[in-house]
């Protein structure tokens, strides 16, 4: 009894790893702008989300909205936006902006192993820098991910990002970059 | 108002300005008037401080107690439905001290508490009590003392706050804008309603350019937008976009619309903006004349600017390379936040008695495009920064000047069409820069002082009064 759940502790600890590590390549493939390799860690049942958050009274249920999106995405939609990416008509990112993740306070929300299908829901905080042309000014956002993983062919892939951004009025001229 | 007075408060604006007059005339802008400290301590006091501006629609606070908090310039408003159901705006400022008292951007309360000294608001913005109120204010009238209202009137549900006692009417105000509000607006019955919160993002632009693109930039569709035809986004062809008509509106509003002249109706490829066929069966024609029928039958998008600051779009865009496209409405306020920066805020609309899922794909399918991520307006925001930045510079605010000639000198073949059956003045096709001429023309009155003639009397606004044939 006492090893099985030995075992169980030391598997949550190997996903937790594979998990970071995951993500971690993800947020260098993002950052370093190649959106071609970017979906194909994505499942075809990605859902990706940023909703938009208004300031509310401490009473209120949540400041984030049900109904109202920065970005509401499928794969179809996500495979749209890079398609425009490798247009020559790319005037907000071309030259690309340069950004940076920084991914910190990873946890392990949930595991579910339903037959042979793997999936796993982590938070993580999210820093993004990013500067743009020879501007000494810089943007950064700030926000908690959850992020569900889903084990496919033996290859960890995303099934769904939801963004909580820690803005209500956003400050920065476009959102032309993925979180 | 006085002219040698706001000549001496704003010296330098006011120069810059009276060249301008002149200059329009030619198609030339100083490209100075898009970030100059003066000229928007100008505008606040000319332009926000007179005008109707948008702060909401009515779906927004549905409920008594329902408020949202909106913004004219700088100032804050409360905008609030109180318990007998009636829409207050109101300063967001405590009488005691101005510290402010509305908490949160929306929400629903009976009162508004003052956190310095405990004053208490009822939603309607009577003074109601405060602590100790024997001890410490006994024999205040507090009828006097209550939130500061300003003028506010409502059209479509639209919501619109006005700081000057002085100036007419909405509806007088709109002039011929209403026209087009109520072809668009008025077609259903149920009216529209907000889909959701609006979109709040912060440009370093200036609020003119937004406004000017919005009133009838249809050429920069062309080239900036290519990228949006390119992956089908969009079903237009831009260029086939270009065939339809811009009109000068009165009190400055312009419109805009993709329209065929001369088209036979039956062969419109997108009737009524797009809409599936078991929605425009919906739509209400009986509200509508028979030009108006027309408009809205073959027109395939429309947009355009309500003086000086708010902004409609109705055009028909897809999620992604797998769906249908779908209408949407977008309503943007641009707000100033300075000589170089606004505040956007998108609303998106749908008609209120439509299914359920039709407007979550129009939300989705509009901000796709029309958003701070989207596939449209990622790229227009970039070209207004640089034109503001540019703007401000030492050399540039001294020689540069900029070319709004299409459609003057037999460039651009834009031209006066006499038989176009709505009102205002109206050109085809878009290949023109009128509207934004006409925009700024408005502007340099306003920013001048010049509503007034000589004599004091009010110069006769351009639109017809339309309130009558109204049913709403
Ligand atoms: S400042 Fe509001 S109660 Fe004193
Ligand atoms: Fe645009």
């Amino acid at each position: 009894m006492a090893k099985t759940i030995q075992n169980q502790l030391v598997d949550k600890d190997l996903l937790v790893r594979e998990g970071e590590r995951f993500l971690y390549t993800e947020a260098e493939i993002l950052d370093a702008g190649d959106y071609q390799k970017w979906l194909t860690l994505l499942t075809d049942d990605i859902a990706y989300q940023i909703p938009i958050r208004t300031t509310r009274e401490r009473n209120a249920h949540s400041s984030f909205s049900s109904q109202a999106f920065h970005m509401n995405e499928n794969k179809a939609s996500l495979e749209m936006r890079v398609a425009r990416v490798y247009t020559d008509y790319n005037f907000v990112e071309d030259p690309p902006s340069r950004s940076r993740h920084f991914l910190t306070n990873f946890r392990l929300v949930s595991v579910d192993k339903p037959n042979s299908k793997c999936e796993m829901v982590m938070k993580c905080n999210m820093l993004i820098y990013r500067s743009k042309f020879d501007f000494v000014s810089h943007d950064v956002l700030s926000g908690e991910r959850e992020d569900t993983l889903r084990k496919e062919d033996g290859r960890w892939k995303l099934a769904k990002r939801t963004v909580y951004l820690d803005h209500t009025t956003m400050g920065m001229s476009n959102l032309a970059i993925f979180l | 108002m006085n002219r040698n007075k706001l000549a001496n408060r704003y010296p330098r604006a006011t120069e810059i300005l009276e060249e301008m007059k002149d200059s329009i005339k030619d198609g030339i802008i100083p490209i100075g008037i898009f970030n100059d400290e003066e000229i928007y301590q100008m505008e606040i006091e000319q332009i926000f401080g007179r005008k109707w501006i948008f702060l909401g629609h009515e779906s927004e606070i549905p409920e008594q107690g329902d408020y949202v908090l909106r913004y004219i310039g700088e100032d804050p408003f409360i905008v609030a439905r109180d318990e007998s159901g009636e829409i207050n705006v109101m300063l967001d400022a405590c009488c005691h001290r101005g510290v402010r008292i509305c908490k949160a951007e929306q929400g629903n309360t009976s009162h508004f508490r003052c956190p310095y000294h405990g004053w208490i608001y009822k939603n309607n913005g009577k003074l109601i009590g405060m602590p100790a109120q024997r001890q410490a204010y006994n024999d205040l009238n507090k009828e006097d003392w209550g939130l500061i209202h300003i003028r506010l009137e409502i059209y479509h549900g639209f919501i619109f706050g006005c700081l000057s006692q002085d100036t007419p009417p909405l509806e007088t105000y709109l002039a011929d804008q209403k026209y087009y509000l109520d072809m668009l607006f008025g077609l259903h019955k149920g009216g529209v309603e907000v889909l959701a919160e609006p979109q709040r993002w912060v440009v370093n632009a200036n609020w003119k350019l937004a406004a000017e693109n919005f009133s009838g930039d249809d050429y920069h569709l062309i080239f900036l937008h290519h990228s949006a035809s390119d992956i089908g986004a969009t079903p237009y062809s831009m260029f086939e976009n270009m065939k339809g008509y811009h009109i000068h509106a009165g009190n400055g509003h312009c419109v805009s619309i993709a329209l065929e002249r001369d088209q036979d109706g039956s062969k419109t490829e997108f009737p009524y903006w797009n809409f599936p066929k078991d929605i425009y069966k919906t739509f209400d024609l009986d509200s509508l004349d028979e030009k108006q029928k027309e408009i809205v039958r073959d027109s395939k998008e429309m947009l355009g600017n309500i003086y000086p600051n708010s902004s409609f779009l109705v055009m028909s865009v897809t999620s992604d390379q797998q769906s249908e496209p779908v209408p949407f409405f977008s309503i943007r306020q641009w707000r100033p936040l300075g000589p170089d920066k606004i505040e956007i805020w998108n609303w998106m609309f749908m008609y209120k008695d439509t299914p359920e899922q039709f407007k979550q794909d129009s939300y989705r399918a509009g901000m796709t495009n029309f958003s701070m991520s989207g596939i449209f307006e990622m790229d227009d925001t970039l070209t207004w920064e640089t034109a503001t930045w540019t703007a401000g510079n030492h050399f540039s605010k001294k020689n540069l000047k900029l070319n709004y000639q299409m459609g003057m000198y037999r460039m651009g073949t834009a031209e006066v069409d006499d038989k176009w059956p709505g009102p205002g003045k109206a050109y085809y096709p878009r290949y023109g820069e009128g509207n934004q001429r006409y925009l700024y023309t408005s502007y340099l009155r306003d920013m001048l002082g010049e509503e007034k003639d000589q004599e004091g009397a009010e110069i006769k606004q351009d639109g017809k009064d339309y309130s009558k044939s109204i049913s709403r």
